[in-house]
């Protein structure tokens, strides 16, 4: 599904913060980025969806070869990045925030928007309400929908339960298994890594833009090193 | 009391003009995120156009307010491609010292070609309506209606079009608008001609209450900018709503103070919304 080899990236002319983090992911997959503060977790996101430039590596997405495509490009290919802050128009409505969603690729767009609306009850009780007035777990469950009005093969999450409750997170996570159960694959970074973790098939462990471990989700969370370096015990 | 009303309904029907391309300036700055002041000049050419075509080829006031929207819209987007656009790299400020510069050499391009009289549109002369002791010129009524017309028309656009939405999409957010495959810089330019475009024909509806010259737009440039201000720079309703205050302020100061003291309601406001609540009454960011 996605093959992305050896990505090195970073932001001017300061040291590279990617320096050759690989990632896969497989059809009906959760996979987890974990690592900690500034490994380059968001950054491998970003530049798996083309938001940061590469100096080196491939993305491969579905055999195709997207490593020169920036952003849209990617989104055409099947990847939909749901970015950790400001992923709602805040000024418009939720309506509008799921039709504009589908500007790339607008025929279907109403039937595709009652899709989320099927999905996500609580959004269609809030379609005329204005995104910024949302709480951060319908917010997130927003942008998540923008995403999938996208129609992608593989949805990035960059931090999708920063901010909230814990019992929005946890409303959160189980609504990414359900969508997951409905067979599509995610990527996501998150630091909540053990609850991620668990909900995971697989985990990458990324320190300062390399990989240093991955393993099935469950393993990785068992892990006494890992538990001992990244998950506070 | 007659008096004040009668001032009340000038300012109202000043102010649906200002807020035409007060409506430009405001959508320029909620996407472009600069105070394009060049709006004063693309009103003048957008007021010579439909001057040209009305009193040279007969056109009526319809037709000569497309014209100037043509006009201004298509000098906006000179000016933007070859100048402005040019130095945004260099911040909000550099734009908008350069649009300035802009203003300066089209208002002297046209006192150039036009020279610098007063110039009349060829209206058909009409006899003031009266009622309640209040008096109301034919020729304001329909200017005001075309106003509310073209205000219905820019609500519309951005309400139910799909391209509408986009632009404010990409003035909410550019990077999400860049992310779901609208492109800012398209999207920007389009907005530019719909803003200068908008002066265009403010000029004009401002030039059909009274005559044009060169400085038409610029001796507007200061009103325009406080109601884009007073209402909240980059706000729609906001520009309409500080527009027609902005018209009722300067008509109510001048019974009070003398008519040169006019443009000092403008100044006023911009400093007291600055200092007081730099958002406006209905923006939703400071500046």
């Amino acid at each position: 599904m996605l093959k992305a080899d050896g990505l090195v990236a970073g932001y001017g002319a300061a040291e590279e913060i990617l320096k050759g983090a690989s990632i896969d992911v497989h059809a009906g997959e959760i996979v987890t980025i974990i690592g900690p503060n500034g490994a380059g977790k968001s950054t491998l996101l970003k530049a798996i969806a083309g938001l940061v430039p590469l100096k080196g590596g491939t993305v491969v997405m579905n055999g195709a070869d997207v490593t020169r495509k920036d952003a849209l490009g990617r989104s055409k290919a099947g990847l939909a990045f749901v970015m950790q802050e400001k992923n709602v128009f805040g000024t418009m409505s939720v309506a509008e925030n799921l039709e504009i969603a589908s500007f790339g690729n607008p025929s279907g767009t109403t039937a595709r928007r009652e899709a989320i609306y099927a999905r996500y009850p609580v959004l269609a009780g809030k379609r005329k309400a204005l995104a910024r007035t949302l709480s951060g777990g319908q917010r997130q469950l927003l942008a998540m929908g923008m995403g999938l009005m996208t129609e992608p093969a593989l949805l990035l999450l960059d931090e999708p339960t920063a901010g909230l409750s814990p019992k929005a997170a946890e409303e959160l996570f189980a609504a990414i298994i359900e969508l997951n159960n409905s067979g599509l694959p995610i990527l996501m970074v998150e630091q909540h890594a053990l609850e991620a973790l668990e909900i995971s098939t697989r985990g990458y462990v990324i320190v300062t833009g390399r990989n240093a471990a991955t393993g099935p989700g469950k393993e990785l969370a068992a892990d006494p090193e890992i538990r001992r370096l990244f998950l506070g015990g | 009391m007659t008096t004040v009303a009668q001032a009340i309904l000038n300012g109202m029907m000043t102010g649906m003009l200002i807020a035409i391309p007060a409506l430009g300036l405001t959508a320029i700055f909620a996407v472009l995120r600069y105070v394009n002041f060049a709006i004063g000049a693309y009103a003048t050419v957008g007021a010579f156009a439909a001057w040209y075509v009305n009193t040279r080829l007969g056109l009526g006031v319809f037709p000569s307010a497309i014209v100037a929207f043509a006009a201004g819209g298509f000098v906006g987007l000179v000016a933007e491609q070859t100048a402005l656009a040019r130095l945004r790299p260099s911040g909000a400020l550099a734009v908008a010292i350069a649009s300035i510069a802009v203003n300066l050499i089209l208002e002297n391009l046209i006192r150039f070609i036009f020279g610098n009289d007063l110039q009349g549109f060829d209206l058909p002369i009409a006899r003031d309506w009266r009622f309640a002791g209040l008096r109301l010129g034919p020729q304001q009524v329909q200017t005001a209606a075309i106003a509310i017309a073209i205000m219905a028309a820019v609500f519309l656009f951005l309400r139910f079009t799909r391209f509408g939405k986009a632009m404010r999409a990409v003035a909410d957010n550019p990077d999400l608008g860049r992310l779901l495959g609208m492109d800012p810089s398209r999207i920007a330019m389009i907005t530019v001609v719909l803003g200068a475009g908008l002066a265009g024909v403010g000029g004009v509806l401002l030039g059909l209450d009274t005559a044009i010259d060169p400085m038409t737009g610029s001796r507007l440039l200061l009103s325009i900018f406080a109601a884009a201000v007073l209402g909240g720079l980059g706000s729609i309703p906001g520009a309409v709503v500080g527009a027609v205050m902005i018209g009722i302020g300067e008509e109510l100061a001048v019974l009070v103070l003398p008519a040169t003291y006019r443009s000092a309601v403008g100044f006023a406001t911009i400093l007291l919304i600055l200092s007081l609540r730099p958002a406006g009454i209905l923006g939703e960011r400071n500046i």
